[in-house]
């Protein structure tokens, strides 16, 4: 969390990250082109800058593949929660490498004519109603201008000033980006290379994809909680409620609630981060303060609340036990009451 | 996230899936029958041929 804007925010664990992502990144490229070289039949060989072009496309694509399924996995699992808290310098460095296999296929392919280089690009190819020979280069820089608007506004300063709502629209914009890239490798790459690895690695690649993505979107969407006669939403045994994790309520209408415990406290608070609108439900208390588990913004329990000097506030929803389950009452109270937790123990 | 971004981004998953899977078949069905590597030498293309 950070009160005002930096041009990157680097905590040790992001230093360690990117200093891990940028020696697997060049650990890929190396031996890509090594294992291509040593691999080309006898007599065959293809020039550095084209087996860097390969390298490049083939790594910006499996990024961006990992990129969209780091979302869904860490929903389903917390093994996946640091890559969300670092997927943004992931974007970005996979728009880097992007732009420097555009700017390759740009200089190979399209540099050494006397037309400029962009429009050479649109037009060098006009075959626009074929599938085998369509442009496909043309779809990769559909993709890439999307990346680009991706990064560009990809820090907080953006967030925000544009508001999460329309920064997170504006950021779905990454699935089309997607959609641009399977076609570009399907009408491209798919149409001249000979081994079977390429076609398998896309279908593969779009198959995780679009599965984790429905997949997970269809189990948030499936039945909201019922209330009780007198309006609470039933949340869950005390039992069953792990320390410093929230079980998520769906109302019918309305956010989804997220229902914490700490030690033998119950407080609720809305399960949307004001940040990005992160599921604050799938964080954890950290310090005392729930801790969105996308970039760590951190709300009191008691209050809704982000600690001073930061000044979100979220709605708190009363809770209650009976009999040793835990209800919440669905209507919202305004963003930052304090509203008075449940005690565990404590008489109903 | 909200649920009217839930619900778009949802929606927007059963719209592009099926056209990735449509383009990647028929991509795969259109491929020429003997591809062509840019990147051999004009000799080798033409014996592949």
């Amino acid at each position: 969390m950070s009160h005002d804007y930096k041009a990157v925010q680097w905590t040790p664990f992001k230093k360690r990250f990117d200093l891990w992502m940028l020696c697997g990144i060049v650990l890929y490229i190396v031996l890509f082109i090594v294992l291509g070289e040593v691999n080309q039949p006898p007599g065959e060989s293809i020039h550095p800058v084209q087996a860097l072009m390969r390298a490049t496309g083939t790594l910006a694509f499996l990024l961006l593949t990992f990129i969209l399924c780091i979302g869904p996995l860490a929903r389903m699992t917390d093994r996946f929660k640091p890559f969300l808290y670092n997927r943004r310098h992931l974007g970005v460095t996979t728009f880097l490498i992007a732009l420097i296999h555009a700017a390759l296929v740009m200089m190979w392919y399209h540099g050494f004519s006397e037309t400029n280089p962009f429009v050479s690009l649109f037009i060098s190819n006009p075959r626009y109603d074929s599938l085998a020979g369509f442009p496909f280069e043309v779809l990769g820089f559909g993709a890439l201008l999307i990346m680009f608007l991706m990064a560009a506004t990809s820090h907080d300063f953006w967030n925000a000033n544009l508001g999460p709502g329309v920064w997170k629209t504006l950021h779905m914009g990454v699935y089309l980006a997607y959609a641009l890239l399977i076609a570009h490798v399907a009408l491209g790459a798919i149409q001249f290379e000979k081994s079977p690895a390429y076609v398998v690695l896309l279908a593969a690649g779009a198959t995780v994809v679009v599965a984790l993505h429905i997949g997970t979107g269809l189990a948030a969407f499936r039945g909201s909680d019922k209330a009780d006669t007198d309006g609470w939403l039933k949340v869950a045994a005390v039992a069953d409620m792990q320390d410093a994790r929230a079980k998520i309520v769906r109302p019918s209408d309305g956010e989804a609630i997220a229902v914490f415990r700490d030690g033998n406290k119950i407080s609720a608070v809305s399960n949307v981060c004001r940040h990005q609108g992160g599921p604050l439900g799938e964080g954890k208390i950290v310090d005392g303060c729930i801790t969105c588990p996308w970039h760590g913004f951190q709300y009191r329990m008691e209050d809704g609340q982000s600690p001073p000097p930061f000044t979100e506030k979220i709605a708190t929803y009363a809770t209650r036990i009976i009999e040793g389950v835990v209800y919440v009452n669905p209507e919202p109270n305004a963003p930052g009451t304090p509203q008075t937790p449940s005690q565990i123990g404590a008489p109903s | 996230m909200k649920r009217t971004h839930r619900k778009s981004h949802i929606l927007l998953w059963l719209i592009l899936g099926p056209v990735m899977f449509a383009t990647i078949a028929l991509a795969v069905l259109n491929r020429p029958a003997a591809p062509v590597n840019d990147a051999l030498p004009g000799p080798l293309i033409e014996e592949a041929r």
